[in-house]
């Protein structure tokens, strides 16, 4: 089991390092469309000590991060409570249900033009922007939870007389909660694309503005930090979350493990 | 009834239960007037074909389901007390052993010292002292169905009612749970309701048998197996003459 291990982490190694090698050379034939791997490192370092737009590196994550979270928490609170009410009444199902599949293939970044026209172009505009890229998922994964909880669960909450509130807690919501959570990392990383759109068209600040500051200036070294960043802080939010969603569900199987 | 001069207490009362359901514009009967008396105390097997509204007569008497017609009596009190061990394992794999053992008391809201001292006993008595903060997922088929027997315990219920609950276990788990059934409920005396589809097993269990027919389901033949005394042997002559004549009157299911 202990060689095995070792062995995956051997082979992560070699990818990551194939990964930088690639980067190396294909930069090193035209590093001024594409900067090496030394010269972006050198961009990071300087970015970490002069702040861009009188904001620091970790300013932007943390403003980038700050938009994400509000949004979230807000889209959980509401997916999870209209879900609810969607997947156990077939009445507010029919009521809400085709408004719901009409707007969610519209991608969030349609929405762009009449948010700024509605709301202008400050924190709240991004924060909603956000909210429309996590709430769809949370809704549809809460609802189809739902009503898809094994009635055999739901006889067993009945056999013994439980009210409403006593069902929902007890039997509905963990019964629901794989899929709830589910659509809740769907929302987190749908939201994390959503606010760096966002930063790009209409900021001042977070990791989207660097990018959008990195092209202005063709500063393209720039550029790549900012995307690097991204990916980075979106591969570290996922990982929290898978943490979170063990310590959620302690009774689910354990993957890979 | 009587035995030892004293008239049996009788428990429950069918009374002409029909149950039919529209499915797919026909109607479909699975229940037709079904009678029964059941005798508090008395380890009542249904026996019936697969598929033969078995179970829905269960659901019927746990109150999950409504009769067509006829109604379903408890003349000692009127209050329904039933705990149900459902077929496969319906225990919540959300919650620990202790936590669904205890679940239709917390329901109840009897305060957690009371409602905990009451669910470990129940958890020691089906013999899963240790597995208390284990998982359902954890724990092996015939396990997961001696927390939904603890769980049904646990509801101090006058009438327990199993549908068919181990129907899923291996047979040497089977019979291990047979006779695990009976040693608990020879400690814990309570009106039992067993549905099976299988006869070896009824025979093992019941102080009376009903027999159903093929569906819709109605009384074909009731069975009391006094004679037999406990612990039965599977191969003893009189359990083997007993088995022998309801296979034959046994209707094969489809």
């Amino acid at each position: 089991m202990e060689r095995r291990k070792l062995k995956d982490i051997c082979l992560t190694c070699i990818s990551l390092i194939a990964l930088v090698v690639l980067w190396v050379i294909v930069s090193n034939s035209k590093p001024d469309f594409f900067p090496t791997p030394q010269a972006t490192w050198e961009r990071f370092l300087k970015m970490a000590e002069t702040p861009i737009s009188k904001t620091t590196i970790i300013g932007h994550i943390l403003i980038s991060l700050k938009r994400v979270l509000t949004a979230l928490v807000l889209a959980v609170a509401s997916g999870i409570g209209i879900g609810l009410i969607m997947g156990w009444s077939k009445k507010m199902n029919a009521v809400l249900g085709p408004i719901l599949t009409a707007l969610r293939p519209i991608p969030p970044i349609a929405w762009i033009p009449l948010v700024i026209l509605w709301f202008g172009v400050g924190e709240f505009s991004k924060v909603l922007l956000v909210f429309i890229g996590a709430f769809f998922p949370v809704v549809l994964n809460t609802a189809t939870g739902v009503s898809m909880v094994d009635p055999m669960y739901l006889n067993v909450g009945r056999v013994y007389n439980a009210n409403t509130f006593q069902m929902l807690c007890h039997v509905v919501m963990p019964a629901a909660l794989p899929a709830i959570m589910a659509g809740v990392k769907i929302a987190l990383s749908s939201g994390w694309m959503v606010v760096v759109a966002a930063e790009m068209i209409a900021s001042k600040s977070g990791l989207g503005f660097l990018i959008t500051r990195g092209n202005e200036s063709y500063d393209v070294a720039l550029v790549l930090c900012g995307m690097i960043l991204i990916g980075l802080v979106g591969a570290i939010l996922s990982a929290v979350f898978t943490l979170m969603e063990r310590w959620l569900c302690p009774w689910m199987e354990k993957k890979n493990g | 009834m009587s035995v030892d001069g004293k008239e049996k207490r009788v428990k429950l009362t069918l009374k002409n239960i029909s149950k039919s359901f529209y499915a797919r514009k026909e109607i479909f009967e699975a229940v037709n007037n079904i009678s029964i008396d059941v005798y508090e105390n008395e380890f009542l097997v249904i026996l019936g074909p697969g598929q033969c509204g078995k179970s829905v007569l269960l659901n019927i008497i746990s109150g999950l389901e409504k009769p067509t017609a006829g109604e379903v009596k408890f003349p000692s009190n009127d209050e329904k007390k039933v705990g149900f061990v459902f077929q496969k394992t319906a225990v919540f794999p959300w919650k620990t052993v202790m936590q669904n053992v205890e679940f239709s008391q917390e329901l109840k809201g009897v305060n957690k010292a009371r409602r905990r001292e009451q669910a470990q006993y129940l958890i020691e008595l089906v013999g899963l002292k240790g597995f208390e903060n284990s998982y359902p997922r954890q724990l092996s088929g015939g396990m997961k169905q001696r927390v939904g027997i603890a769980r049904a315990y646990c509801s101090d219920p006058d009438i327990l009612l199993m549908d068919e609950p181990f129907g899923a276990l291996d047979a040497q788990t089977r019979y291990q749970m047979e006779e695990e059934v009976l040693r608990i409920w020879e400690k814990e005396k309570r009106t039992v309701i067993f549905v099976t589809n299988n006869i070896e097993e009824a025979v093992y269990l019941g102080d009376r048998i009903i027999l159903l027919s093929e569906c819709p389901a109605s009384v074909k033949e009731i069975y009391t197996l006094e004679a037999l005394q406990r612990p039965r042997d599977y191969v003893d002559t009189e359990f083997l003459r007993m088995r022998e004549t309801i296979e034959k009157n046994m209707d094969l299911a489809l």
